[in-house]
């Protein structure tokens, strides 16, 4: 390469490397104020009282009454707030780590092995990806109800336990990162098929799993449809607690939206220590998929 | 050998009640067989006037026993509910509220439900009432309230359109037949108050609905919604009046909500469980008062009951619970709350009822007014397992009118294919 | 993370585990299939039997309550299709997809376009973006239908000061079926604006080193590189929001209080509808049947897609 075919190159990249003008930002400034206005319009309405929502001349200043509202959510005892979280952490972590384990073990059993049959299973596990799992309520209710499971957490948590999303995302990420190499020498050296997946395919596929398992906690922490039917007051998850805030007589917003607001801190936590990573995982995903 | 059968049906008997009376000489405690202490759900809708207090009184007479009250919004909710959890075969509350609308499709599980019936509670409530929920001789509903109706108005918007505004002369304007109380307020409309006459023309439209014996369903359940003339000649009477003088706010809605606190409109139908909505939703308007009419005589709207689903784990205190609230002391310090009126007989002798005054309404004497109101009722409506479901699309019907979609004629059709489809 | 799996190797190299030459390659042969059997009999369980039984449930009469009632063939479906609750349903359901894909799509393709040039502190715009993502849809609608009441919501009252007319939120179809997607477009949107980002940063620079050099303006390299680049990423991003729209429930059902789509079925989607038949009326058979079709509208829209990704794959992949 020349020197001025290098310079010019250089020029180039420089041009498209620059830093974006101020219209770039104004436009991105413009995006985070839609994604911030609802939190703050929450927080708004949640702080006045009954009329503030109604109220023609609604001030744009926070009332004084979050903390009053928030406790009228948490002492409400149809909306049974605590034990509403308590259910979704219990419901989303046994889900998150079921789906995680058992796909990165498909996974790499897709990846790394070599089986009859193997090409023809995992096109089913792809095709599988596209049946709308909510469609079958219908026959789950049957069932639930015909074991007595129904309004216990396991009705919930079963019909999660394993996604085809989950070994599709795995078998991927593990066929990529995971070098053939590096399986056949632990092969060699007589290490089992278990403990090659244990000692290597597992760390081998530990950013993949946290972004999976993420991902289906978040999935299964927001899943309202099965949850709502299967569930009940008594014993609700976040979603189904909080839509019967709305389903109390004389709607009074203020506590409603205290309710979203409050029901909403726990992912805020996760996605303020986990964020980062969560962006990462996505972007990964969009790639190989 | 039936003979024989009879014989040890009584052997039976007497071994069972030796038992018994041996286990509650063990344990000093009659009235429940469960002593140790236990949480008992309530799940009720709308306003019960079933006080924290008074769930509080309970726990001081039955110690081991705390009551927890779920509420849901809407009567249409509580019954998605109680469905789904009845076939779920879970979840329901240990009470459980049934409305009178749709307790008929209720009453085809009757066998998931306790009976109620104790030696005293076969006089306790109104004849009709008891009736409405007695399955083969089995009572699975303790009757709650009912609910008669009065004509509830806003004084200032009244005197504002020139009308009288004291509630005798209001019951005077208002005495008359519906289309009375309609030409009434196209006269109200006419003054340009700024309020509507009443909210919408689906509340209205109940009041027309409970007057008929036979409305949606004949006595064996055939559906004649669809070709009844008074149906449609109620449709069409109610909409024809809404045009000029409704809110056009779809009663629960939240925008109805709304609206009650600003003061959109300024008649409404009362039933009496009615006071306690008025008076929770618009502390901000004041001029709420109750004339002692309602048009073409007398009605009822809705009155419920409290049923104890046998899935529940704790039957008998359930059902010992649903007792005592449905006793007439309860029922009257509910009234008293909320204005849900009794069904009990016995409550309607008590000075405590016939004497209540509600604050709110101008200290009006409710418990003189609604005892007119309950005397006024004439009609008992049959209404059968569908009742609740046409009701829904009627509903709907009127409301597509009112928001200005669809005309009369055209919502009409589609409310007939509607109720057609539930077949 | 690959030094650390080889030292893992290695460790286990150093440890040297017991060779059976019998169980080795009984191990290797029949163990993936152990590795994935726990999925398919749980998917089995929880996937397919389900799907299958809401076929043999479609075909009986079959009450909430009183369980399976006798076989009445297809009669569940031609109720079904014959009523015009369902098309109403199918309709709004298509239409509401349609109203929040499309929209969706182009504001996440911007979005993506604006986070893929070199900014100042990129990982919080790309995390702001993804804000909405943690709201759950239950709670996205509580706040959202507070804002679009007709007579007294903010939008409402904002749009009568800069003097327009009140737009019927509840009333309308089409409002309504924005009002919906505006939901969903508010959790969804920075979500796919990362996959798109992902799918342009894979795009290889020297394509747009030499339009530069050829002298092409931004938006022109954007529109002859960037989006024809991009079409198998945007075709990924419909499909699962194909798979996902077409279901909707949460946003509609907490639209109102009634929650049965409103007076003239105006919001009321397939989902909705099925839960209607079979919660509400205790129709169960009807109600699988409408599982049933919804399903085979999704495969047939998703077939539909794999077509075209097929056609695109063979086409100009980036990959």
């Amino acid at each position: 390469m020349s020197a001025f075919a290098a310079f010019r190159q250089r020029r180039v990249r420089a041009l498209i490397e620059q830093r974006p003008g101020p219209l770039v930002y104004a436009f991105l400034t413009a995006v985070l104020i839609a994604s911030v206005f609802p939190f703050y319009w929450s927080f708004l309405i949640g702080s006045g009282d009954a009329g503030t929502l109604s109220d023609t001349s609604m001030p744009w200043t926070p009332g004084a009454n979050f903390i009053a509202n928030a406790g009228s959510v948490i002492d409400n005892e149809s909306v049974n707030f605590w034990k509403a979280l308590g259910n979704s952490v219990i419901v989303s972590s046994v889900i998150a780590t079921s789906v995680v384990f058992f796909a990165t073990l498909a996974g790499f059993a897709f990846a790394k092995g070599r089986f009859t049959g193997q090409k023809g299973l995992l096109v089913f596990v792809i095709g599988t990806m596209c049946v709308p799992t909510q469609l079958s309520v219908v026959p789950l209710f049957i069932a639930m109800s015909t074991f007595g499971w129904t309004g216990t957490l396991g009705a919930v948590i079963v019909p999660g336990l394993v996604t085809a999303f989950g070994v599709f995302w795995m078998t991927q990420y593990i066929a990529q990162a995971l070098p053939d190499e590096l399986v056949e020498a632990a092969r060699i050296d007589g290490a089992s098929m278990f403990r090659t997946f244990w000692h290597i395919a597992v760390p081998a596929a530990r950013p993949a799993a946290a972004m999976l398992g993420l991902f289906t906690f978040i999935m299964s922490w927001t899943n309202f449809f099965w949850p709502f039917i299967a569930l009940n007051q008594n014993n609700p998850t976040l979603p189904v607690a909080l839509a019967t805030l709305q389903a109390n007589y004389f709607v009074d917003y203020s506590v409603v939206l205290a309710g979203a607001l409050l029901a909403t801190v726990p992912l805020l936590v996760l996605f303020v220590f986990a964020g980062r990573q969560l962006v990462e995982g996505i972007m990964r995903g969009a790639v190989k998929g | 050998m039936k003979r024989l059968r009879g014989a040890g049906r009584i052997l039976g008997a007497t071994v069972v009640a030796v038992l018994a009376l041996a286990a509650c000489a063990s344990n000093n405690n009659p009235s429940s067989q469960d002593t140790g202490p236990i949480t008992l759900t309530l799940a009720t809708f709308n306003k019960f006037g079933y006080s924290d207090e008074m769930l509080a009184q309970y726990h001081k007479l039955h110690p081991n026993v705390t009551v927890v009250q779920n509420i849901a919004a809407t009567s249409q909710a509580a019954q998605d509910n109680m469905f789904t959890k009845l076939a779920a075969g879970s979840g329901l509350g240990d009470v459980e509220a049934v409305e009178v609308d749709w307790l008929p499709k209720l009453k085809q599980y009757g066998n998931l439900f306790v009976d109620l019936s104790t030696s005293d509670t076969k006089s306790r409530w109104l004849d009709w009432k008891t009736q409405a929920a007695t399955v083969n001789g089995k009572l699975i509903g303790a009757g709650t309230d009912i609910g008669p109706e009065a004509i509830c108005y806003r004084s200032d918007a009244f005197a504002k359109a020139g009308l009288p505004s004291d509630p005798t002369g209001v019951a005077q304007l208002l005495n008359g037949d519906w289309n009375n109380y309609y030409a009434v307020g196209q006269r109200f409309a006419g003054a340009n108050t700024g309020v509507a006459w009443f909210d919408s023309a689906g509340a209205t439209f109940q009041g027309l609905a409970n007057q008929h014996q036979n409305f949606f369903e004949s006595n064996d359940g055939t559906v004649i919604a669809t070709t009844n003339p008074d149906v449609k000649n109620a449709f069409v009477s109610v909409l024809n009046a809404s045009a000029m003088s409704s809110a056009h706010l779809q009663e629960w809605s939240t925008d109805w909500n709304a609206g009650l606190a600003n003061g959109a409109w300024a008649t409404m139908l009362c039933p009496s469980w009615m006071l306690g909505v008025i008076s929770g939703n618009g502390p901000k308007i004041k001029d709420w008062k109750i004339a002692n009419v309602f048009p073409n005589g007398g009605g009822n709207w809705g009155g419920s009951y409290l049923t104890v689903p046998k899935q529940g784990k704790h039957t008998a205190a359930a059902k010992e619970l649903a007792l005592w609230l449905t006793a007439p002391e309860q029922q009257i310090a509910a009234f008293v709350t909320t204005g849900n009126y009794p069904s009990q007989v016995a409550a309607y002798a008590n000075p405590a009822l016939t004497g209540a005054k509600n604050p709110y309404f101008d200290n009006a004497p409710v418990g003189q007014i609604f005892a007119d109101r309950a005397k006024a009722v004439k009609v008992t409506p049959y209404k059968g397992v569908k009742y609740a479901a046409i009701m829904q699309a009627v509903q709907d019907g009127l409301t597509r009118v009112e928001s200005k979609k669809q005309s009369i004629d055209a919502s009409w059709a589609q409310v007939v294919s509607d109720i057609k489809a539930l077949g | 993370m690959t030094t650390s799996t080889l030292v893992a190797a290695k460790d286990l190299t150093r440890r040297g585990f017991g060779f059976r030459e019998n169980f080795g390659r009984w191990d290797v042969k029949y163990s993936p299939y152990i590795f994935i059997s726990p999925f398919f009999i749980l998917f089995a369980l929880v996937g397919v039997f389900p799907l299958l039984y809401t076929g043999w449930v479609s075909l009986h009469a079959w009450d909430l309550l009183g369980g399976e009632g006798e076989w009445t063939g297809f009669d569940n479906f031609a109720f079904v299709l014959q009523q015009r609750q369902f098309w109403v349903a199918l309709r709004n359901t298509l239409s509401i997809f349609l109203i929040s894909a499309v929209p969706q799509l182009i504001a996440a393709t911007a979005i993506a376009a604006a986070l893929d040039t070199n900014l100042r502190n990129r990982t919080f715009w790309r995390m702001s973006v993804l804000l909405p993502f943690v709201v759950m849809p239950v709670a996205v609608t509580l706040i959202f239908g507070s804002m679009f009441g007709e007579r007294y919501g903010l939008v409402n009252r904002t749009l009568a000061e800069i003097g327009l007319g009140p737009i019927r939120w509840h009333t309308d179809p089409l409002a309504s079926h924005i009002a919906i997607a505006t939901m969903v477009n508010f959790r969804w949107t920075g979500y796919n604006a990362l996959i798109l980002l992902a799918g342009m940063q894979a795009i290889p620079r020297d394509l747009y080193e030499a339009a530069t050099i050829d002298g092409a303006t931004w938006l022109r390299r954007f529109f002859r590189i960037t989006i024809p680049q991009l079409r198998p990423t945007i075709i990924f991003v419909i499909i699962t929001a194909t798979i996902g729209g077409l279901q909707i429930f949460d946003e509609p059902r907490l639209y109102d209080q009634n929650g049965l789509g409103g007076e003239d079925q105006q919001w009321m989607t397939m989902t909705i509808y099925l839960y209607k038949l079979g919660w509400t009326q205790l129709n169960f058979g009807r109600a699988a049947a409408v599982a049933w079709l919804l399903f085979l509208v999704i495969v047939a829209i998703g077939l539909i897609n794999l077509v075209v990704t097929r056609r695109i794959a063979t086409g100009d992949s980036p990959r």
